[in-house]
């Protein structure tokens, strides 16, 4: 078939294009130093990267507990986790190395599911993955020049798509893994779908108030009741609000805030944004239970995840740049007081950043990535003041960039 | 006193390792210019190309004692940057951290801008990445359809709709100026 005009354009655009062009811009010993980055890549997606050292972050003063589980128990039965003293340093270049890790984690550069220690390639890009079912249910992108656009893929065990539906929220995935929520746009409003994870039970379809795409629902948590926290951002003022959606399709304004953080299916209590303070801002807890009365309030802290037992909640640094926080305090949920603080290391001029999109492993741990020396580690962070690093998972990574995600964290702000 | 076996060994290795990066530095020598200007069309600017380019060469590298036939060398290397590219361009968007203020560098016409080609040549750029490297493969390589899908790892008909729907894409983006009868002052 002779080639038409179009054709003809297309191959003389892309010579008059390319064809001027002589340039050899690198030499072999550039080349060669990329080729050891790479190499150093391999190793450490291979897991063969370094042997476990000793090292340690438990500081002075520290009272080890056993280990937890994630507890049914209501909070007021239980003891008070006993305070760490000092702050604790994570070193993840030294700290011991753990087992593998069982919450799983995506590699957005090798469009890999990393689970029980073994890799998974992923047939297309998820930012979000949770067991559904005898499947998954994911969330990825659906349109490549608007991070913000996404949807949400029912698939089965080998990742083949079973429904779909978009433009939806982010997923909210209940502490014990067993609800799912997400909010899906219609045409004229947000839905918000709750389903249970091993897909007995019909999903729960609830149609909030008509208006815009961009006035985004997202599901922030569960609370009690069979009811879930939502978020519905003012694409005017940029600013969200709280609702309590209950299983008959109430919907229940939590007035004053301006940023939703998380919630506890266990106690009821919710943390939101109330006031920005030019460089941080300050949170509150609220009851959920009590109208969304004020618990307790901090302008030292962003807020952010609670503990499965809803004892403990997650303060970051105030004010959270895209790399994450430096720090990372372990409060109790309903006080405020500091049970312990974490801090990660890194030289005066290196990026630091704890991601606060992390995952509760159970009520005593919480297992984060963080990047610093210019590469990306997930941690295991006690409430006893333990630092683990999980064994070999250390990527290079350019400042800025996350290349290892939790694939369900238990806070995800987007 | 003479060479011990271990000494010997080392040797060997080092003559080993002195061949290949001869070899390969001859490779890199006489075809980068060539292998950077399709690099430069399947990333769309310099930064990414040099980025793209450097990084197939280090996997080249790498590999470069498995790969028995020297005449496959180009090939390997397109479908590293193809790949790549890809990837790159997932990463682009998949990563929220850059989400940045400032563009990525795009339609660098600092050497070519004759009107309708510099047009044609700055739709192709939005293509999405899939269909702009057939495009790059079939019109500026003058790969065969097959040699596409072997490059890409799609099937044959598989490059057939994306080369397909990437013209039509082009032609929808300006028909006034692919409009043969369309006078170049139009086109502009």
């Amino acid at each position: 078939m002779s080639p038409t005009p179009l054709e003809d354009q297309v191959r003389d655009a892309l010579h008059g294009a390319a064809d001027p062009l002589q340039r050899t811009p690198f030499t072999v010993t550039d080349v060669h130093a990329r080729a050891r980055r790479i190499q150093r890549r391999r190793r450490a997606a291979a897991g063969a990267a370094v042997a476990a050292v000793l090292a340690i972050a438990v500081p002075f003063g520290v009272d080890m507990v056993g280990p937890t589980t994630r507890s049914d128990v209501p909070p007021a039965t239980e003891p008070p986790a006993p305070r760490v003293t000092g702050t604790v340093r994570i070193d993840p270049r030294s700290a011991p190395v753990s087992e593998e890790l069982a919450e799983p984690l995506l590699d957005l550069d090798g469009q890999r599911l990393i689970v029980d220690g073994e890799d998974v390639d992923l047939p297309r890009l998820y930012d979000q993955l949770t067991p559904y079912a005898d499947g998954w249910i994911g969330i990825n992108f659906i349109d490549p020049k608007n991070e913000g656009a996404v949807g949400v893929q029912v698939l089965g065990p080998d990742f083949e798509v079973l429904d779909e539906a978009a433009p939806t929220s982010h997923l909210a995935v209940s502490a014990d893994g067993s609800r799912i929520a997400w909010a899906e746009y219609d045409g004229d409003r947000w839905v918000l779908v709750d389903r249970d994870r091993d897909g007995a039970r019909e999903e729960r379809r609830t149609p909030l108030a008509p208006g815009p795409q961009d006035g985004r629902v997202r599901p922030v948590g569960f609370l009690p009741g069979d009811a879930v926290l939502v978020s519905i951002l003012d694409a005017g003022t940029g600013q969200e609000s709280a609702s309590v959606v209950g299983p008959d399709g109430s919907t229940t304004p939590l007035p004053g805030s301006l940023r939703v953080g998380s919630a506890s299916e266990v106690s009821g209590l919710l943390t939101v944004q109330t006031r920005f303070t030019g460089d941080g801002s300050c949170w509150q807890v609220r009851d959920a239970g009590a109208g969304g009365a004020e618990v307790w309030r901090t302008c030292d802290y962003s807020l952010l995840g609670f503990s499965p037992d809803g004892r403990h909640l997650l303060g970051f640094t105030d004010y959270l740049t895209p790399e994450g926080s430096p720090t990372l305090a372990i409060l109790d949920a309903t006080t405020g007081e500091r049970v312990v603080d974490f801090e990660l290391t890194g030289s005066r001029t290196d990026v630091v950043g704890i991601n606060p999109e992390v995952a509760w492993e159970d009520d005593g741990t919480v297992v984060a990535a963080v990047v610093t020396g210019g590469q990306q580690y997930v941690v295991r962070l006690g409430l006893d003041g333990t630092v683990e690093r999980i064994g070999g998972e250390a990527v290079d990574v350019e400042p800025g960039e996350v290349r290892l995600m939790l694939a369900a964290p238990d806070v995800m702000q987007r | 006193m003479g060479a011990t076996l271990v000494d010997m060994g080392a040797q060997d290795r080092r003559h080993d390792r002195s061949d290949k990066d001869a070899d390969f530095s001859a490779y890199m020598s006489a075809r980068q210019p060539a292998l950077y200007r399709t690099a430069y069309l399947l990333a769309g600017d310099h930064a990414g190309a040099e980025d793209l380019l450097q990084t197939a060469f280090a996997k080249l590298y790498l590999s470069w004692d498995r790969i028995r036939d020297r005449e496959a060398l180009d090939g390997y290397v397109r479908r590293i940057m193809v790949n790549e590219n890809n990837s790159l361009w997932r990463r682009a968007w998949k990563r929220r951290e850059h989400a940045t203020d400032t563009m990525p560098e795009t339609g660098a016409l600092d050497t070519y801008d004759d009107g309708m080609g510099g047009i044609l040549w700055s739709f192709v750029q939005t293509l999405p990445p899939k269909q702009r490297s057939v495009v790059v493969l079939r019109y500026y390589e003058q790969l065969s359809e097959a040699e596409i899908a072997d490059v890409l790892g799609i099937s044959v008909g598989t490059v057939k709709s994306q080369a397909s729907r990437a013209l039509a894409a082009l032609r929808a983006r300006a028909p006034q100026s692919l409009d043969p009868h369309a006078s170049g002052d139009d086109a502009r």
